[in-house]
């Protein structure tokens, strides 16, 4: 084939401006693809053509502009609007467009339906996923304002033959006297009970505090009463509000 | 971007584009309110079909400047597109020298371009491109073969394209 009488055939034209017949456009489009020269002489055509319109543009009234960005909306919502973009140029080919376009419509509603209720679940998830990241930042800036902190004594608490798989640690700053709790493993207590800590000194407990075990908000890390001095830390389960001295089952306990 | 529905994007193309399709649309369609109806749906078929553009097949501008063609003249069909098609009278089409007083054609845009054409080329590109007449259509109503109807019309694009360039 010679390229240069093909460019110059017209086929160019006809087919940016939308003339050319669909064997024609397919024709034109893998030749495109074959020959740079036609690519050059399509986009310098459609480059003129564009300059050529917008010098001759004529501006429309900034209701419409309104109007149209209302239709639009801020979701892409669909519009129910007839579809005109498809023309056809093949009488035969009308009926066959027509169910292709409703087909392409109907593909159309359904795509934006689930792109929707996919962008949907998607905001949800990464809700709840930049909060469950922020409160683990919280977590890990606590954890290491205590790591740093040369003053703090950690206690791990081991469970009791009541409940052996619990497990809780205890950091005490030994200068402020801040006591926090990391309750890692706890049972769920009865509606009727919490849990207490207390720091034990010369055999004696010192209440440090009840532990809310709500699980929509618990916090891994909590911050107790302090504690003036402690040789070991220990949890019991007492009747909610607490008591002044333990009364219930020891769960953990362990020494500094 | 844009094919990310980013309504941002879309505002700066209404902004820089709708004057130049509006044009198109004006050329087609005469009817003021008409145009604006076409061009309302022209923003909101490239709103939902912009996906479906395909930057290998051609600027972005054609895709947009087809779709407002094709939707004005979709409108312009459905108002008596079998009168539109007698109003065309076969001297016009014969006189092939000099000025000639086609199918009205107005003085702005490409169909100002498109008037600078002969005669015969002047109305079959205005059939062509700006009514949507299809080559076959043309041929049987001007009574003229086929293949006479395609060489012409590729031969007036051809002009026009020095023309614009």
């Amino acid at each position: 084939m010679n390229i240069q009488e093909y460019i110059s055939s017209g086929i160019t034209e006809s087919y940016v401006l939308g003339l050319a017949s669909d064997e024609e456009r397919r024709e034109f489009e893998k030749i495109c693809a074959q020959y740079p020269e036609v690519l050059q002489a399509r986009i310098a055509f459609e480059l003129a053509l564009e300059k050529q319109a917008l010098e001759n543009a004529i501006n429309p009234t900034t209701e419409l502009k309104d109007r149209i960005f209302e239709r639009i909306g801020s979701t892409g919502k669909i519009v129910p609007l007839q579809d005109t973009s498809i023309k056809n140029t093949q009488p035969g080919a009308l009926l066959w467009l027509k169910y292709a376009a409703a087909a392409c419509v109907v593909l159309l509603a359904g795509s934006l339906y689930m792109n929707i209720t996919l962008s949907n679940k998607n905001k949800k998830l990464k809700g709840s996923y930049d909060n469950t990241l922020a409160e683990l930042n919280e977590v890990k800036k606590d954890i290491r304002v205590l790591q740093q902190n040369p003053n703090i004594k950690m206690a791990s608490m081991k469970g009791m033959d009541i409940s052996p798989k619990s497990y809780a640690t205890v950091y005490w700053d030994t200068a402020s006297h801040d006591v926090y709790l990391l309750a890692n493993n706890l049972p769920a207590p009865p509606n009727d009970k919490q849990y207490q800590l207390w720091a034990l000194l010369d055999g004696k407990p010192i209440d440090l505090g009840m532990l809310n075990y709500d699980l929509k908000q618990k916090k891994l890390l909590v911050r107790m009463k302090n504690a003036q001095g402690a040789e070991a830390f220990a949890i019991t389960l007492e009747n909610k509000g607490g008591n002044p001295t333990p009364q219930g089952a020891m769960y953990v306990m362990g020494k500094l | 971007m844009l094919q990310q529905r980013n309504e941002k994007a879309f505002s700066y193309l209404y902004d820089n584009y709708s004057g130049a399709l509006y044009g198109i649309v004006n050329a087609v369609v005469t009817d003021k309110e008409v145009a604006n109806d076409v061009l309302q749906n022209v923003f909101i078929n490239i709103w939902r079909k912009i996906e479906s553009y395909d930057a290998s097949k051609g600027r972005l501008f054609t895709w947009m400047l087809n779709i407002a063609r094709n939707a004005a003249i979709d409108e312009l069909r459905s108002k008596g597109y079998n009168n539109a098609l007698k109003n065309i009278s076969l001297p016009e089409i014969n006189e092939i020298e000099g000025a000639v007083t086609g199918p009205a054609i107005d003085d702005v845009g490409l169909k100002k371009v498109i008037g600078k054409l002969k005669g015969e080329l002047r109305v079959l590109v205005d059939m062509s491109y700006f009514q949507g007449f299809t080559h076959e259509e043309i041929a049987r109503s001007l009574d003229i073969p086929l293949g006479t109807v395609k060489t012409r019309i590729r031969s007036a694009l051809t002009q026009l394209r020095t023309m614009i360039q």
